[in-house]
C-alpha cells in the first residue's frame, strides 16, 4: 500500500510539468491549428537559457524563468510570423514538413552552439526532499507541480476572463465568424503561438533543474505532449491536465509494478495515444 | 652559391627521408558518441602536430565523421577508400558502428586502428582480419575490472546488495544477464531494471529499490542519466553507500554539482594520472587547446597516432602491411602505460593493445575525479559509505 501511494505521489508531481508542456501544445494546435513537431525544442531553448544564465552569471533558474517565458515568446512570435504565417492555407501535411524541419533545425543550432554534451545546472535546492510519514516528496518536483498549476490556473484565468483570451476562444471554435467581428485573426494566432512557446520556455527552466540541459531533451517531451493532446481531445485545453494525469501515472504504475516496466514507460505513452485515436475513431459522431 | 646548393641538398635528402603517411580518421563528431569523438580528434591532431613537427614521418589526416550511426559511417568509410585512396585508417569508436564497418574493411582491407568499440561482438566480426588492431580493452575486461572493484567493496567494506539500473539499448543491456551472475559469485544480492537512457524516470524504480536498500546503487546508462538519478534518489529516499555509474562521458558541469559527491566510477585515464608521458600530454594538450581534458580518449588518439609513426619509422616505409608488422613488435611507454600487442584472451584477433589493467575507479570530490582504486594508483582513499548514505 505504501509502495502504491508513493507510486501514485511521484506520477501526480510529474503530471504538471507534463501538462504545462502539453498545454502549449494545444494551445498552437487548438488555436492556431498547427500541428507543431518543433514545440519539444522550445523547452529546449529554455533549458539552455537557464544553463547559460546559472554557468556565466550563477543566476539561480527560478530568477530565469520570467527571462525564459519572455524569449521564448519572442522567439515563438518570430516563428510564427516568419514560418507558420505563410504556410496557413497549405495542406496539413506541408505544415508538419516544414515544423518538423524546424525542430532539425533547432536542435543542430543547439548541437553548433553547445555541442552534444549534456549540461546540468547545480542550484542548492535541487535535491530538497520533503518527508511526509513514510512518502518523500522531491522538492523540486513539488515545486514544478505547483508552478505548473499556478500557470494554467493563469492562463485558464486568461482564456475565461480577458477580452484576449475570449478572442483566442472565438478564433479556435470558428475561424471566419471572428473575422467579421472585428478580431483580427491574425495577431490572436501569433500571441497563441507566442504563448505556447513561452510555456515551453518556462517548462524547460524547469526540466534543467530536474534533469539537464541538451540539444535533445525537447524531443521526447514533445511525442508525450502529442499523446496528452490526443487523450485530452486535439486542441481542448481543459482536457490537458486529466490527460497528463492519467499517462504520468500510468507511466508511474508500470514502471513500478511491471517487470522490466523502467524500459516500457514510452511505450506506455505511444500504448494510450493509439488507444485515443481507435477510440476516438470508432465512436459516433 | 656551393653552400646555397648544399643546403638545397640537405633539405631534399630531409624531405626524401621523410615518410609520407595519409590516414583516414573516422570518428563520431556528430550523435550520441561526439562528446567522445571530439576528444579522440584533438589528441589525434596533438600527436600529429607533435609528429610532423619532429620530421622523421609526415602525416596527412582526412577526417570524417560517422555521426554516431552505421548509415553514416559505411558511406563515410567507403570515401576514405575510394575517393581519398588511404591505406590506414583510425577510428571505430562506437561499438555499433564498427560492426557495421567489419564488411567494408574487410573488402578494402586498410590497416585499422580501432580507438574504442569495446564490445566483443565487435571481435568476433573482425575474427581472422590480419589487419585489425585493437587498442582500447574489449566489455569483458572492463568487466573485470569493475567485479575487481566489486570484490574489494565485499571484502574490505562489506558491501552485500546491489541495485543495477541499466539502459535498454545495446549499451546497457549487452551482457546485462553474465554481469548479475558474476556478482552473485562474489557474494552479492542483485537487482536489476531496465531503464529508458534520456528518460528521467527514475522515481519510480528507485522507489522500488528502496524496500531492497541496496549497499551500492549501480547505473549503466549515459551522461543524461548522472544528475537525475542523483537527484531522484535522494528525492525517493533511498541511500546506498555508493552511487557507481558507468557513461560514456559525464555531463558537463557534473563535477560543480554537491550532487556528484562521492559519486563513482570508472576510466581508464584523468589528467592527474603521474606518469610522465600522462604528464607530457596534459601540458601539449592545454598548450594547444587553452584547457585540460577528462575525456580518456583524447589520450588515446594521441596514443594511437604516437604508435603508428613509431611503427612507420621502425618500418622505413608507408607500406601498410611493414607498418603493421612493426606495430605488432612495438613496446611503447603511453599515458595508460606501456602499450604492447598480444592476441585477445578469446583468441578471435591478433592484436589487442591494453587490457583491464588500464582501468581504475575514480570518485567525485569537491569538483573533481580522484582516483580511489585499485590502490597503486588511487591519490585519496575510497569515500565509503558516500555522503548520499551519511546525509
Amino acid at each position: 500500500m505504501e509502495l502504491l501511494l508513493q507510486t501514485l505521489l511521484n506520477g501526480v508531481l510529474m503530471s504538471g510539468v507534463y501538462a504545462l508542456v502539453a498545454t502549449g501544445l494545444a494551445l498552437s494546435l487548438g488555436v492556431v491549428g498547427i500541428v507543431n513537431f518543433a514545440h519539444g525544442e522550445f523547452l529546449m531553448m529554455g533549458a539552455f537559457l537557464s544553463y547559460v544564465l546559472f554557468a556565466l552569471r550563477g543566476m539561480d533558474p527560478l530568477l530565469s524563468l520570467g527571462l525564459a517565458f519572455l524569449a521564448a515568446f519572442v522567439v515563438g512570435a518570430l516563428t510564427y510570423q516568419g514560418l507558420i504565417r505563410p504556410v496557413l492555407r497549405a495542406t496539413e501535411l506541408n505544415q508538419m514538413l516544414l515544423t518538423f524541419g524546424l525542430s532539425i533545425l533547432l536542435q543542430n543550432l543547439a548541437l553548433l552552439l553547445f555541442g552534444a554534451d549534456t549540461r546540468v545546472v547545480a542550484p542548492p535546492y535541487q535535491a530538497t526532499t520533503l518527508s511526509l510519514g513514510p512518502f518523500f516528496l522531491g522538492g523540486v518536483p513539488l515545486g514544478a507541480f505547483l508552478l505548473s498549476l499556478a500557470i494554467l490556473l493563469l492562463l485558464q484565468v486568461f482564456l475565461t476572463r480577458s477580452r484576449l483570451g475570449l478572442a483566442m476562444r472565438a478564433v479556435s471554435q470558428n475561424r471566419v465568424a471572428p473575422g467579421l467581428l472585428g478580431i483580427e485573426a491574425d495577431r490572436v494566432y501569433l500571441l497563441a503561438f507566442g504563448l505556447a512557446a513561452a510555456l515551453a520556455g518556462v517548462a524547460g527552466v524547469m526540466l534543467s533543474v530536474m534533469l539537464y540541459a541538451s540539444p535533445t531533451v525537447g524531443f521526447v517531451f514533445t511525442l508525450k505532449s502529442f499523446a496528452i493532446v490526443a487523450l485530452a481531445g486535439l486542441g481542448n485545453l481543459k482536457g490537458v491536465m486529466p490527460a497528463a494525469f492519467v499517462l504520468a501515472l500510468a507511466e508511474a504504475l508500470v514502471s513500478t509494478y511491471l517487470p522490466g516496466g523502467g524500459g516500457l514507460v514510452e511505450a506506455v505513452f505511444f500504448l494510450v495515444l493509439f488507444l485515443a485515436l481507435v477510440v476516438r475513431a470508432w465512436r459516433p459522431a | 652559391m656551393r653552400k646555397v646548393v648544399g643546403f638545397l641538398v640537405l633539405i631534399a635528402g630531409l624531405a626524401w627521408a621523410q615518410i609520407p603517411l595519409k590516414v583516414g580518421v573516422i570518428l563520431p563528431l556528430s550523435g550520441a558518441s561526439a562528446v567522445s569523438g571530439k576528444a579522440a580528434l584533438n589528441g589525434i591532431q596533438l600527436a600529429a602536430d607533435e609528429v610532423n613537427a619532429a620530421g622523421k614521418v609526415r602525416l596527412e589526416l582526412i577526417v570524417v565523421d560517422d555521426g554516431t550511426d552505421p548509415a553514416k559511417a559505411v558511406p563515410a568509410f567507403t570515401k576514405l577508400m575510394t575517393v581519398d585512396k588511404v591505406d590506414i585508417v583510425i577510428g571505430g569508436l562506437a561499438s555499433g558502428v564498427t560492426f557495421a564497418l567489419s564488411g567494408p574493411v574487410k573488402q578494402y582491407g586498410p590497416l585499422f586502428l580501432v580507438i574504442g568499440a569495446a564490445s566483443s561482438v565487435v571481435e568476433q566480426a573482425f575474427e581472422g582480419y590480419p589487419l585489425f588492431f585493437h587498442y582500447h580493452p574489449w566489455d569483458y575486461h572492463n568487466v573485470a575490472a569493475a567485479l575487481q572493484f566489486f570484490q574489494y567493496l565485499n571484502r574490505e567494506h562489506g558491501a552485500k546488495k546491489v541495485a543495477i539500473l541499466y539502459e535498454d539499448g545495446p549499451f546497457g543491456s549487452a551482457g546485462i544477464g553474465v554481469y548479475k551472475q558474476q556478482l552473485e559469485k562474489l557474494g552479492y544480492q542483485v537487482q536489476a531494471e531496465p531503464f529508458k537512457a534520456g528518460s528521467g524516470q527514475f522515481t519510480a524504480i528507485l522507489t522500488r529499490f528502496r524496500a531492497f536498500a541496496p549497499d551500492i546503487l549501480y547505473w549503466i546508462g549515459y551522461d543524461v542519466d548522472a544528475l537525475p538519478i542523483a537527484t531522484q534518489a535522494r528525492q525517493v529516499g533511498l541511500r546506498p553507500k555508493l552511487i557507481y555509474g558507468a557513461p560514456p562521458s559525464w555531463p558537463i558541469g557534473f563535477e560543480k554539482n554537491p550532487l556528484s559527491n562521492d559519486i563513482a566510477g570508472m576510466t581508464a585515464w584523468l589528467p592527474t594520472v603521474a606518469n610522465p608521458q600522462s604528464r607530457r600530454f596534459v601540458e601539449a594538450y592545454r598548450k594547444k587547446y587553452g584547457e585540460v581534458t577528462e575525456e580518456y580518449m583524447a589520450p588515446m588518439g594521441y596514443t594511437i597516432v604516437n604508435s603508428l609513426a613509431l611503427a612507420a619509422e621502425k618500418a622505413g616505409s608507408a607500406d601498410k602491411n611493414r607498418i603493421a608488422e612493426a606495430l605488432a613488435g612495438l613496446k611503447m611507454p603511453t599515458p595508460f602505460g606501456l602499450l604492447s600487442f598480444k592476441p585477445s584472451d578469446t583468441g578471435r584477433t591478433k592484436y589487442q593493445g591494453f587490457g583491464p589493467e588500464i582501468w581504475f575507479q575514480f570518485q567525485y570530490l569537491q569538483g573533481s575525479r580522484r582516483p580511489v582504486f585499485p590502490k597503486n594508483v588511487a591519490t585519496r582513499p575510497l569515500r565509503y559509505p558516500g555522503e548520499y548514505y551519511l546525509r
